[in-house]
């Protein structure tokens, strides 16, 4: 890259006692004129660094890394501002290997000793290295703004914290300088490439130290997007904030070169120093433990979330959210309202919807500096689950709308009298029950779900070469059975195991004019609630064959018990 | 031959593991090592070039003996790293997990790296040799780690083992018939003109 102009007019090659030569030189030297210059630079190298194909190919990256992490969860702020932070760390990756390149391309070009030879110093150069780092600027605060936009369209829980968002243009002003540090002592592209690999490295890593992973410049809470609120401390989006900055400000003091006259080199130490001091104190203050009433009331909340949310009562159904998610209302009442509006005759008593925590065991990060009688409890709360309310239905916070189909299906399954296991017990399994059929339409209709996205690669019909089998043994019987997509986010609780049969029968119905369905229903409503009655007659009454499923021959026995083995044999659903 | 660049490379990523396995409790896993063979695999972009190639030409020995020779060298040093990664993963495991698909897929990235890298030699951005290639393989990597179908079949889970190792062998065997073909080239390709003057 050929340097601007250094100075008003320097040329290389005039006679020293040239008087116009020798004041340009003079005004190059002055404090004004190197900040000419610095500003120059930092125009040229900025519009470099704005349009480069590094940061563009990062901020892309950036972008499909928010994508990828913030629509398919629950667009709760608290959550998703810390995930726009994911994509800031992929820019701020490539910015620190264009900001190497850059820096070190006198080196690399060899054209030091010519740099040398002109009136401005290094470190004027090199301050606007720094100075261009704006020009990354424009690419962080459209990442940030376009993914806010995205989250704020789908109708969020919360409000953004500024001090979260702003880490993002923060850490990549961080990593630039930190690129500008080693391009000035090492020229090879290689250096660039290994810091911002060693950034990413660090990036993905950091849950695994606990309550210091808040000290790393970015960092994956593991359950901030499972909690119904920011806790006092926790994310630290503040603190953070600070380090950042002072990290920046810190990689900028180590890429200046040594300061002549004393003055300049106070100032640079005292900016050092300041640096390191606003590090340090901000790495004390996000290490301070989250209060503990904040704790003792998210895990009460956890324990008897009922107790601890707003509950409204629509037609024989209470409803129940925790403060701050009153928009999801209308949403949950849909499937719900969906599928008891199908049901000729409901159970008697009021049926329960609630959100609960899905934490499965306590994040060091969240508990780090209580006493251990404290954790015990906490512990003992989160494995015993919700408790409290007979006839409830808990769907996890931070997983709505993925939940919406299994709210739907344990509605059902409750309306048809099927057993819901406790929360740790494996569900029976329906076999040639009616029941279970209508359950699993009735949630097929009120969702209005397609058939493929249900199937999701399972081999329902177990024919060879098909997706995969899950088997069950029911009375040494094999039975092949069908999983309900999104099973991975729990709602409790867990419902009877589903079969295949009983899917493929539920499918068919759905083929059918809905009032024919519905007929068929009204007519022997109490009969189709009986366990014993079959599917094949019901697919009598509805005129359509009964699905059949070929049990492949190495699945005909069950395998042998044992400890590590297989898992014991599952019950009939029988009341 | 780059030594300083390829030892850098492997040292920094070993040495980031090594970090990694003494500050934390928990176990490492195959997908933290291949994290951490990355370096490696970046530096390893660097090797194929020869910057005296366009004076090799005129000599009496194929000029692209330089680069394979090169690549060669590489490969000791890059098993060596491998190992020492491997067993460090070894090491925070209570039982540690197959490496033979991890193995494939290492091979693979090295394979594609220097494919690429041999490929950048051979066009128009010679000069800048591993500044190119190193980014244009690590973004190749992630490509294949994870797009959805691809790692399907590259990727275990959801792959299986024996279908990823196969798939890694041959994504290798590809890229260095490639690779050796970009390395026996002796013309540099330029994109045409598009539009007539």
């Amino acid at each position: 890259m050929s340097m601007p102009a250094a100075g008003a007019g320097a040329r290389r090659g005039r006679d020293a006692e040239d008087g116009p030569g020798l004041a340009a030189r003079a005004d190059a030297r002055s404090p004004g004129g190197a900040r000419r210059v610095a500003l120059s630079i930092a125009r040229v190298e900025a519009a470099l660094l704005a349009r480069g194909v590094l940061v563009l190919a990062g901020l892309v990256a950036g972008g499909a890394v928010v994508w990828v992490f913030v629509w398919p969860t629950e667009p709760l702020w608290w959550n998703a501002a810390w995930q726009i932070g994911y994509g800031q760390v992929i820019l701020a990756a490539t910015v620190l290997a264009a900001a190497q390149l850059a820096a070190g391309r006198a080196r690399r070009d060899g054209m030091r000793e010519l740099y040398r030879s002109f009136p401005v110093s290094p470190a004027t150069r090199t301050a606007g290295h720094l100075a261009a780092l704006a020009g990354a600027l424009p690419a962080s605060v459209l990442l940030a703004g376009a993914a806010a936009i995205l989250i704020q369209a789908r109708g969020p829980i919360g409000v953004p914290s500024p001090w979260v968002l702003a880490g993002g243009p923060l850490l990549v002003l961080a990593a630039g300088a930190a690129g500008v540090a080693v391009g000035t002592r090492l020229s090879s592209p290689l250096a660039g490439i290994l810091g911002a690999m060693a950034l990413l490295i660090v990036f993905t890593q950091s849950g695994r130290f606990g309550e210091f992973s808040w000290l790393f410049p970015w960092t994956t809470p593991a359950q901030l997007g499972s909690l119904p609120g920011p806790l006092t401390g926790y994310p630290p989006g503040g603190a953070h904030a600070v380090e950042l900055a002072g990290l920046a400000v810190l990689a900028a003091v180590a890429a200046l070169p040594g300061a002549r006259g004393r003055t300049r080199r106070r100032m640079r130490l005292g900016a050092g120093i300041l640096a390191v001091a606003a590090v340090c104190a901000s790495c004390l203050v996000q290490l301070q433990p989250v209060p503990t009433a904040g704790l003792i009331r998210l895990f009460g909340a956890g324990a008897d979330p009922v107790a601890a949310e707003h509950c409204t009562i629509s037609a024989q159904v209470r409803y129940c959210l925790y403060p701050g998610f009153g928009r999801l209302l209308p949403a949950v009442q849909a499937p719900v309202r969906g599928v008891l509006a199908e049901v000729p005759g409901r159970p008697a008593q009021v049926l329960t919807i609630a959100q609960d925590l899905s934490l499965s065991d306590v994040d060091q990060a969240l508990v780090h500096g209580h006493s251990r009688q404290h954790l015990a409890l906490w512990n003992a709360e989160l494995t015993a689950g919700p408790t409290g309310t007979a006839a409830a239905i808990y769907a996890p916070v931070g997983y709505w709308p993925s939940t919406r189909f299994a709210l739907a299906l344990r509605t059902a399954e409750w309306a048809v009298r099927l057993p819901l296991p406790g929360n740790l017990q494996t569900g029976c399994v329906a076999v040639d029950q009616a029941r279970e059929a209508i359950a699993i339409w009735l949630a097929i209709t009120a969702t209005r779900t397609s058939a493929a996205w249900l199937q999701a690669g399972q081999n329902v019909t177990a024919e060879p070469g098909g997706g995969f089998i899950s088997v069950a043994f029911v009375r040494k019987a094999p039975v092949i059975l069908w999983t309900e997509p999104a099973a991975d986010y729990p709602v409790t609780p867990g419902g009877p195991q589903t079969t295949a049969v009983g899917f493929l029968l539920a499918r068919a119905m759905t083929s059918l004019p809905s009032g024919k369905v519905e007929s068929v229903l009204d007519r022997a409503w109490p009969t189709w609630l009986n366990w014993r009655t079959t599917d094949a007659q019901l697919a009598a009454a509805l005129g359509i064959p009964v699905p059949v499923v070929h049990i492949p021959p190495g699945l005909s026995r069950p395998p042998a018990t044992g400890p590590g083995v297989a898992p014991p044999p599952s019950a009939l659903c029988t009341s | 031959m780059p030594w300083t660049t390829l030892v850098a490379g492997c040292a920094a990523g070993t040495g980031l593991l090594a970090l990694l396995a003494y500050t934390t409790s928990q176990a490492l896993g195959p997908n933290v090592v291949a994290l951490t063979f990355l370096p490696a695999v970046a530096a390893l972009a660097f090797v194929p070039r020869d910057p005296f190639r366009p004076a090799a030409q005129a000599a009496p020995a194929p000029a692209w003996l330089t680069s394979a020779g090169q690549t060669l060298l590489a490969v000791p040093v890059l098993a060596v790293t491998c190992w020492g990664q491997l067993r460090l993963m070894d090491h925070t495991a209570i039982r540690p997990p197959g490496v033979y698909p991890l193995i494939a897929e290492l091979t693979g990235w090295c394979a594609v790296s220097v494919a690429i890298a041999a490929g950048c030699d051979r066009s128009r951005y010679a000069d800048l040799g591993g500044a190119v290639a190193a980014p244009v393989s690590l973004a190749i990597i992630a490509i294949t780690r994870y797009v959805p179908r691809i790692d399907r079949l590259l990727v275990t889970p959801p792959g299986t083992a024996r279908a990823v190792t196969i798939a890694w062998y041959i994504v290798a065997a590809a890229a260095l018939v490639i690779g050796c073909a970009a390395l026996r080239d002796r013309w540099r390709r330029y994109t045409r003109v598009l539009r007539r003057r």
